[in-house]
């Protein structure tokens, strides 16, 4: 605030006006504008991308049926949590939350925001705790990197800020929160598209992927874990129809990327075992 | 000579802007610890858009104090922009009306009710549900530790 009234005095000196003639209401009205300027390249915030990420996870529950199972839900929680705060980013705005999809594709769907979903079909495919960090370990990286948000098509957010910033609208009239909702609307589309139909990028899982095994020699779970695991997918999804191997094509390039990218990390394998013990339990 | 004043009044403004920091809780809720890092005990709960004022830095943590009670919240909980604690303006502590209008906006809890509105098949109970699933702390600490996992 101070920068930007320092800044409009010393702009209003360089052109020539008077500032003499300048009253403090003009002053106000300035800076409100360079406030609305600088506002207008913001990025969405984390409240905003919350209420992304709620509406993306109500289109996903209206796509699939939650698997309602306490316990084993439960236990996702912990190990999800277990690596999302080891993350860049411990803290969203409503937290981070770890469901079931009651769904025999091999599927897992990250919301903007930290809700995070992994179906049925993918966890019947996991054989440990730790290949199972290793698949929310790389969700959470999406979130981290605010992925879903990113399949937001800029012109939507654009226009959305320009909704936003309107000095003229001082209360949120109704117009504008019309306006917003088809915005809004337009915006969950572009983000359950990308999640359920397109899949992200190469580049883009890459980097969750590259964020995955950050976060597991972080957490203190083996980052080898993660290659075990993508080789397993992709073994199954040559019998497999729809799901991530359909959106996610690249599952070769990945193994290679993942390996190249392998950090050192020494794991206690007689932890490692009560890991896995402690995962079959849940399982069963 | 007006110009002069006007620029001195501004420049003063600025000054006695940067001397006091707040900083606003930016998340639904989250908590006020007795040390600065995950798992210290919990002192106080604060939730979105309390403000909090800046004793120190350390690391990912910032040293606060709010109701009396002084401790340390993660960064990631808070906004990271100054706010005036005095001033002419009257603004004691807060945001101005025209900050909290532009906060306000945007995707918010009246966009979701309208979207809601017009898409009445989608399961928004099935999401309150899920946000109702929280880890507790002993738990999850008791979980790392026989997992021989790290602590964050």
């Amino acid at each position: 605030m101070k920068c930007l009234l320092l800044t409009a005095a010393l702009l209003l000196l360089l052109t020539g006006c008077k500032l003499s003639e300048i009253t403090p209401d003009q002053v106000g009205m300035i800076s409100r504008s360079l406030e609305n300027i600088g506002s207008a390249a913001r990025p969405m915030s984390d409240q905003e991308e919350y209420y992304v990420g709620r509406a993306v996870s109500a289109r996903l529950l209206s796509s699939y049926r939650q698997l309602k199972d306490p316990a084993l839900t439960s236990y996702i929680n912990l190990v999800g949590q277990s690596v999302a705060l080891q993350s860049e980013r411990p803290v969203t705005f409503g937290g981070y939350h770890f469901a079931i999809l009651d769904s025999p594709e091999l599927n897992a769907f990250a919301a903007p925001g930290g809700m995070i979903f992994v179906t049925r079909g993918m966890l019947a495919t996991i054989k440990s705790e730790d290949e199972l960090a290793a698949v929310l370990a790389h969700e959470v990286g999406h979130v981290v990197k605010r992925h879903g948000i990113a399949a937001i098509q800029s012109s939507r957010w654009s226009e959305a800020l320009t909704v936003i910033g309107s000095d003229a609208a001082k209360t949120f009239g109704g117009s504008d929160v019309a306006k917003l909702a088809k915005l809004f609307d337009g915006s969950i589309d572009d983000v359950f598209k990308t999640l359920v139909v397109n899949g992200y990028g190469r580049s883009q899982e890459e980097e969750a992927d590259g964020a995955a095994l950050g976060l597991l020699v972080r957490a203190g779970y083996d980052p080898a874990a993660l290659e075990g695991y993508l080789q397993r997918l992709a073994a199954a999804g040559k019998s497999s129809s729809g799901g991530m191997l359909s959106t996610h094509p690249g599952t070769d390039e990945r193994i290679q990327h993942v390996r190249e990218k392998m950090p050192t990390a020494s794991v206690n394998k007689s932890f490692q075992q009560a890991r896995t013990s402690r995962f079959l339990s849940a399982m069963r | 000579m007006k110009t002069f004043i006007l620029i001195t009044y501004l420049l003063c403004v600025a000054v006695t802007f940067a001397h006091a920091e707040n900083v606003r809780v930016t998340v639904k809720e989250n908590t006020i610890r007795g040390d600065c890092r995950f798992y210290a005990p919990v002192k106080l709960r604060v939730r979105a858009g309390d403000m909090l004022t800046v004793i120190g830095k350390s690391g990912d943590w910032y040293r606060v104090s709010f109701k009396g009670v002084s401790g340390c919240i993660h960064r990631g909980a808070v906004e990271s922009r100054t706010y005036a604690v005095t001033g002419s303006g009257g603004r004691q502590g807060g945001a101005s009306r025209d900050e909290v209008s532009l906060a306000g906006k945007g995707f918010n809890p009246e966009v979701e009710k309208s979207y809601r509105s017009s898409n009445p098949t989608l399961d928004f109970s099935a999401v309150d549900s899920l946000e109702k699933i929280t880890v507790d702390e002993g738990q999850l600490r008791n979980f790392i530790d026989k997992g021989g996992l790290n602590l964050p």
